[in-house]
């Protein structure tokens, strides 16, 4: 028993760590622009089947290169065309905006690769147990694990020396100020939401090749990276990896002893949290307006 | 029309009127349909287009399209013309597979209903079909109650039953794999009677449950659920699951190398989750309702030519369940020489698919008194790949559906027809 909790502990770890990583993006594009982007499961699908068209003439490791970054060049140009004239608004215009892209996304995917899952294959190697007790960790999701680590540190890196993720920072917190100052505000959220996409299109290909993937990947994979966001709270990049990381635990260790609410036990999460510290638990008061 | 507005991006009036227009447009073309199609026969098909079951249900469409197409060049329906109305149920939500159900009968008078994949969501159409006496057939949801407890008049099924999958895959697990299996099973009805049948048929053969664990319908991740079955150390893991689920917990569990140390195996499994899988996955112990390829069985050659030329791939049971469904409705009608649903569900009790249609080695046929279609089943092996590109199975052993299912008694299914 013990070691069944502590087998479920861990791999819940790995699997929070995921959510996180598909959390950032949303957290990213949500703090600066204040954009609720329902769309984010579309754009990893997006990213996954990319992916999986680019692997014949690339190889898997081409495809993991080359594929998060055509999905950041789509989330760019919806950026342009559909989200730039909504800044400013209510946010229920760009809520309302991405939750009908979410649904086109999945609609022109699966007219485009078909309903059904196609065979996405990562290298052999990757794909076996690293050792014969610890048969869940697999090659594959040790590097998963190391993508979302140098993903989290790269983003924290550039968020804290760079003079961009200082522009994104200030205006996070003030873009009127930033604005007044010379900033061109315009180009700093494109490159914002082009970043989140890309990391929605990264997550995207590493799901597809630990799950089959279908149109639904993204609305599957969705909703866990909101509850993240709600639970590590708005504003805290850092709070978005402890929600990620934290659902994945009470997900894990629910399946010990109540196998069939290992989703419930998620939202039940999120309720006590909203319910006891609204602005989750590294989130900035005031964020939620 | 011009959506853009004077500051170069999309304007809302624009977003607004482009969406008027595309509203208009849905609105204004079920007229047009309507006048042009006055007098034939209308089947409704109520059966998920998107989600999970998104492809099972384009499947089932393709095949009863084709049917459709036949029976139209054969002269039709009682020298009616007939067409198919098609509506998307969603993968599991029983509100709309309702909704659609009650706006294909109301709204557009269809004389047949089809659906659904999902068998909760067949349980719930088949209230209202019942309830407005239209004849009903369940092309691909197997759920026992559908032909069983909650079993009506004027609902019919081609798929098999869960029992019926269970009994035919329990002697080969137990006679070449071991006693002890653990089970994941998608919790909702399906699922339910599926494990229930397993478990049962497994105990008759001296089989034990080692454990099981209900998971939640669209799961992505079943590592958890592969921990726990791991644990209990049986000597088979049954997956139950269906559609995307079924890829997503047997891609998982052959990365976790679990297909090395005991035999991964279930009761139905579809082609379509096969070809959804790495060839590494394709493995394991299953029934296949239907298989397109079964050497000397008459016309089933020319079934999959011809799908073959619409699609580019080969049918598959959904294909089969769909295209038999729409014929089922062409067979009543024309064994009973009328459209009144009691008249069509007395000529179907007892009736036997012609070869054609029933595409099996044993002709299939209505059982009298539950509605429940009874043909072969499929015993065999996932494989990575065989002769053909698509051809992921191999058959080892044809069930007789009639010496495996409980009998009418057995099933529950208590009939009671329209005075």
């Amino acid at each position: 028993m013990t070691q069944l909790i502590f087998f479920n502990v861990l791999n819940g770890l790995i699997v929070g760590a995921f959510y996180a990583l598909m959390a950032l993006g949303l957290s990213l594009i949500l703090n600066l622009s204040g954009v609720i982007n329902f769309a984010h499961g579309g754009f990893l699908a997006l990213g996954a089947y990319l992916a999986y068209t680019l692997m014949p003439y690339t190889g898997f490791w081409g495809a993991l290169i080359v594929a998060p970054i055509l999905t950041a060049f789509v989330g760019l140009a919806v950026e342009r065309v559909m989200i730039r004239p909504l800044y400013g608004r209510d946010p229920l215009y760009g809520l309302l905006l991405t939750f009908g892209l979410a649904y086109i996304f999945e609609d022109v995917t699966r007219l485009i690769w078909g309903a059904q899952s196609v065979p996405f294959q990562v290298p052999g190697w990757l794909t076996t147990p690293l050792s014969n007790q610890f048969f869940f960790l697999t090659g594959y999701r040790v590097f998963m694990i190391l993508i979302v680590a140098v993903a989290v540190g790269g983003l924290f890196f550039v968020l804290t020396y760079s003079r961009l993720g200082m522009r994104i920072r200030a205006g996070t917190r003030d873009l009127d100020t930033v604005s007044t100052l010379g900033v061109n505000v315009r180009v700093l959220r494109s490159l914002n939401f082009g970043i989140g996409i890309y990391i929605a299109g990264l997550a995207g290909v590493l799901a597809a090749g630990l799950l089959g993937l279908s149109p639904t990947i993204g609305s599957m994979l969705i909703m866990p990276s909101f509850v993240a966001i709600i639970v590590g709270g708005l504003g805290s990049l850092l709070g978005t990896l402890l929600g990620g990381l934290l659902i994945g635990l009470a997900s894990g260790l629910t399946a010990v002893f109540f196998p069939s609410a290992t989703e419930a036990v998620i939202y039940v999460m999120m309720g006590l949290v909203l319910l006891v510290r609204p602005r989750g638990l590294l989130g900035e008061e005031g964020r939620v307006h | 029309m011009s959506v853009t507005s004077s500051r170069g991006g999309v304007g809302r009036r624009g977003l607004l009127k482009a969406g008027f227009v595309v509203g208009a447009a849905q609105l204004a073309s079920p007229f047009v349909l309507r006048a042009r199609a006055a007098d034939s026969i209308k089947i409704g098909l109520d059966n998920p287009l998107t989600g999970t079951y998104a492809a099972p249900g384009k499947n089932e469409l393709v095949g009863c399209q084709l049917a459709i197409e036949q029976i139209n060049a054969k002269g039709g329906i009682l020298g009616r013309n007939v067409e198919l109305i098609v509506e998307d149920s969603t993968s599991g939500d029983a509100g709309t597979a309702v909704q659609k159900a009650r706006k294909l009968i109301d709204g557009d008078k269809v004389d047949f209903l089809l659906g659904n994949v999902n068998s909760a969501l067949a349980l719930a159409m088949a209230q209202v079909s019942n309830e407005k006496k239209i004849l009903h057939v369940v092309p691909g949801g197997h759920t026992d109650a559908v032909t069983g407890a909650s079993c009506h008049w004027n609902v019919f099924r081609v798929c098999n039953t869960t029992q019926m999958e269970a009994a035919a895959v329990a002697s080969t697990l137990v006679k070449a794999y071991g006693k002890k299996w653990y089970y994941i099973t998608p919790d909702y009805a399906y699922g339910h009677t599926l494990e229930s049948g397993l478990v049962k048929a497994g105990a008759a053969l001296g089989g034990a449950r080692a454990g099981g664990d209900l998971t939640p319908l669209g799961t992505v991740d079943f590592s958890s659920y592969l921990i726990n079955a791991q644990s209990a150390n049986p000597d088979v893991i049954l997956f139950l699951t269906q559609g995307d689920d079924m890829v997503n917990a047997l891609k998982q569990a052959v990365q976790f190398g679990l297909d090395k140390k005991l035999h991964l195996a279930g009761a139905q499994q579809e082609l379509e989750a096969l070809e959804g899988l790495p060839p590494e996955a394709r493995i394991g112990t299953w029934v296949m309702e239907w298989y397109w390829k079964r050497p000397g069985v008459p016309h089933v050659d020319e079934f999959v030519d011809i799908i073959k030329k619409r699609t580019g791939r080969v049918p598959t049971a959904r294909t089969w369940f769909g295209f038999v469904s729409v014929w089922t409705c062409a067979l009543a009608a024309a064994k009973a020489k009328s459209l009144d649903a009691v008249a069509m569900a007395k000529a179907l009790q007892g009736l036997e698919l012609p070869p054609e249609i029933g595409l099996m080695p044993n002709a299939p046929f209505y059982r009298a008194g539950q509605n429940q279609l009874i043909g072969d089943l499929y015993v065999g092996n996932a494989q990575a790949s065989g002769d053909a590109p698509d051809d992921l199975f191999k058959v080892t052993d044809i069930v007789k559906g009639v010496d495996i299912a409980s009998s009418v008694e057995e099933s529950g299914c208590k009939m009671t027809w329209p005075a």
